[in-house]
């Protein structure tokens, strides 16, 4: 990853009438660089990837794709980006093949015909069938596969994995893992957090409109609350751990075990813990969907 | 641009066969058909002359119906304008937003190709796809005049199709530039169809009631040339109609430049009136 800047946004912001879609984002991603794009059903993803595309004019804000304004230059931000929209249509009446041939007009007749046939194999894409007759997965193969087939500097992938199999999700993250490895950057929105943990180098959480979250997985992990599992020698009055701050009890037995939720530091617990006979005590740190959630839940109590 | 127009061609050739084999096929069963009507002209003439006046108006001048031009000028021409026009009307309005609507105008739009070349190239294959089917037409009325008595000449016998062209532009343009500014492509569809079908009333009824003249004057189908084209095509009104095609067609593309594409489906009014606001 370099640190030459292939896509900022800078307040971007969109309304569709009264719903205000995108209320200032601001996003960075560098070359090379994989950027997960997460949030929940109408939290701005896909409004944002159309806005760099040109697909639909923000309001306000700054953007620049590649030093450029996709509004006053969006053939040339195209020409080197790949697209895959998160409601993929393409005309029903072509075979794949015919449908990628068209694809590959549009780009010119500048993509290498070999490479798409090694996309399709890896993918397990019958390029003769015709689109109306292929299942929603088959579909979405050939979208991948016409993102990717011109090499792409940009990759603007809106839900990638969506309606494929577990095998080939996992050969569509190697895809991914493989742009990246040639120095593409990769802009991809999911629901899936462990595909985001598996291949982003950051992460970006959108939530109405703005993102209130943007770090690297492993970071976002740290930064976050973690669990504490504690058992004690004898039945202890697990009601002074709730005072503790930063500290609230999960779950508790009889009192010779509790469960608990620690926030910042570990250090007033520990100091807490060490006035009562424990005899085992565990940390675990909370997975990327947990986090996510937690936000979702936060959502939630706001609504 | 030359890819979209090729490729919107293509998709087009099932619009070419069937408008311009079926028209054509109209034109062999109908020239084929004069030298047996051409025997009965009298007897005609007289049938035609109980029909009322309001009638008359809207399927030419009968009187020189045993002519080969004015033969064709009430059994063909005369009504052309409203099968045309409604070819016209559906492929104007759907030509941009009916791929807009069904969520591939998206992903075309993703790639390397500006909304004026997309809009170009779409607009170039309609034009090409009304001359293809007005030139099967002809040739399908020229085809039968190697045996029938019914002559004119191949050069002659295209000026109706100008004036036709012009027609089928200038109402294209209009369900184009509705398609534009209204939600849908059915909406667009059924306010070209309407001022299609109104614009033929208008024309037909104003040559029998003057006052409605000055209307008239704003009716595309008040300067298309049925019979009269065969004396000579009327330039001015030629240019006329396709200098506010073409006007009509800058203003769409404009506003195809400036306007958020769909994922797909309909869209919405894009103003809200204030006391349809909920709660207000």
């Amino acid at each position: 990853m370099s640190d030459e800047l292939v896509l900022s946004a800078q307040g971007l912001t969109k309304s569709y009438g009264r719903v205000q879609a995108l209320r200032g984002i601001d996003l960075e991603i560098r070359r090379g660089e994989v950027l997960g794009y997460l949030g929940p059903n109408g939290a701005g993803k896909t409004t944002t990837i159309r806005c760099l595309l040109d697909l639909i004019r923000p309001d306000g804000g700054t953007l620049r794709v590649f030093g450029m304004n996709p509004q006053e230059k969006s053939v040339e931000v195209r020409a080197r980006s790949g697209y895959l929209p998160g409601e993929l249509q393409i005309d029903p009446n072509r075979t794949a093949r015919a449908a990628l041939r068209y694809f590959n007009a549009l780009r010119g007749n500048n993509v290498d015909w070999a490479y798409v046939n090694e996309l399709s194999e890896r993918l397990q894409l019958d390029l003769k069938t015709t689109i109306k007759n292929m299942s929603h997965g088959n579909k979405q193969k050939i979208g991948i596969v016409q993102a990717l087939m011109h090499k792409p500097d940009l990759l603007l992938l809106d839900e990638p994995t969506l309606g494929l199999d577990p095998l080939m999700q996992r050969e569509v993250l190697r895809l991914i893992c493989d742009a990246k490895a040639e120095g593409a950057s990769v802009f991809f929105s999911s629901h899936i957090m462990s595909e985001v943990e598996a291949v982003a180098d950051r992460v970006a959480i959108i939530r109405k409109g703005v993102v209130v979250e943007e770090a690297e997985p492993t970071s976002l992990i740290n930064r976050a609350f973690r669990r504490a599992s504690v058992r004690f020698k004898q039945a202890v009055d697990v009601e002074q751990l709730d005072k503790v701050p930063g500290v609230r009890v999960l779950s508790r037995d009889d009192g010779t075990s509790v469960l608990l939720q620690v926030e910042g530091e570990m250090e007033n617990l520990l100091k807490a813990l060490a006035a009562l006979p424990v005899i085992d005590f565990e940390t675990e740190r909370p997975s990327l969907e947990e986090i996510f959630l937690a936000y979702y839940e936060d959502e939630g109590q706001e609504v | 641009m030359f890819t979209v127009f090729r490729y919107t061609l293509r998709r087009y050739r099932g619009q070419i066969i069937g408008w311009g084999v079926g028209l054509g096929l109209m034109g062999i069963l109908l020239v084929s058909m004069f030298d047996s009507i051409g025997t009965q002209t009298e007897a005609l003439n007289e049938y035609l002359s109980v029909f009322p006046e309001e009638f008359i108006a809207f399927f030419g001048d009968f009187s020189d119906f045993g002519s080969p031009e004015g033969f064709l000028g009430v059994e063909f021409f005369s009504y052309m304008p409203i099968i045309v026009g409604i070819f016209a009307v559906l492929i104007g309005s759907g030509l941009l937003v009916s791929d807009e609507e069904n969520g591939t105008l998206d992903l075309i739009l993703a790639y390397p190709v500006s909304r004026t070349a997309l809009y170009s190239g779409r607009v170039l294959a309609f034009i090409v796809t009304s001359v293809l089917i007005l030139g099967l037409t002809w040739v399908g009325l020229a085809i039968p005049m190697s045996w029938s008595s019914l002559k004119i000449d191949l050069d002659v016998l295209a000026l109706p199709f100008v004036s036709l062209l012009a027609q089928i532009l200038i109402f294209g343009a209009i369900s184009l530039l509705c398609s534009m500014l209204l939600p849908s492509r059915a909406m667009a569809s059924m306010a070209g169809g309407v001022f299609l079908v109104a614009s033929f009333f208008i024309t037909g009824l104003a040559k029998i009631d003057d006052t409605l003249e000055t209307v008239a004057k704003i009716s595309p189908l008040n300067y298309y040339q049925a019979r009269e084209a065969f004396e000579g095509l009327n330039g001015t009104w030629i240019a006329g109609i396709l200098g506010v095609a073409f006007v009509l067609i800058i203003l769409a593309w404009w506003l195809f430049r400036q306007r958020d594409i769909r994922v797909g489906g309909e869209g919405g009014w894009r103003f809200s009136l204030p006391f349809l606001r909920r709660g207000a």
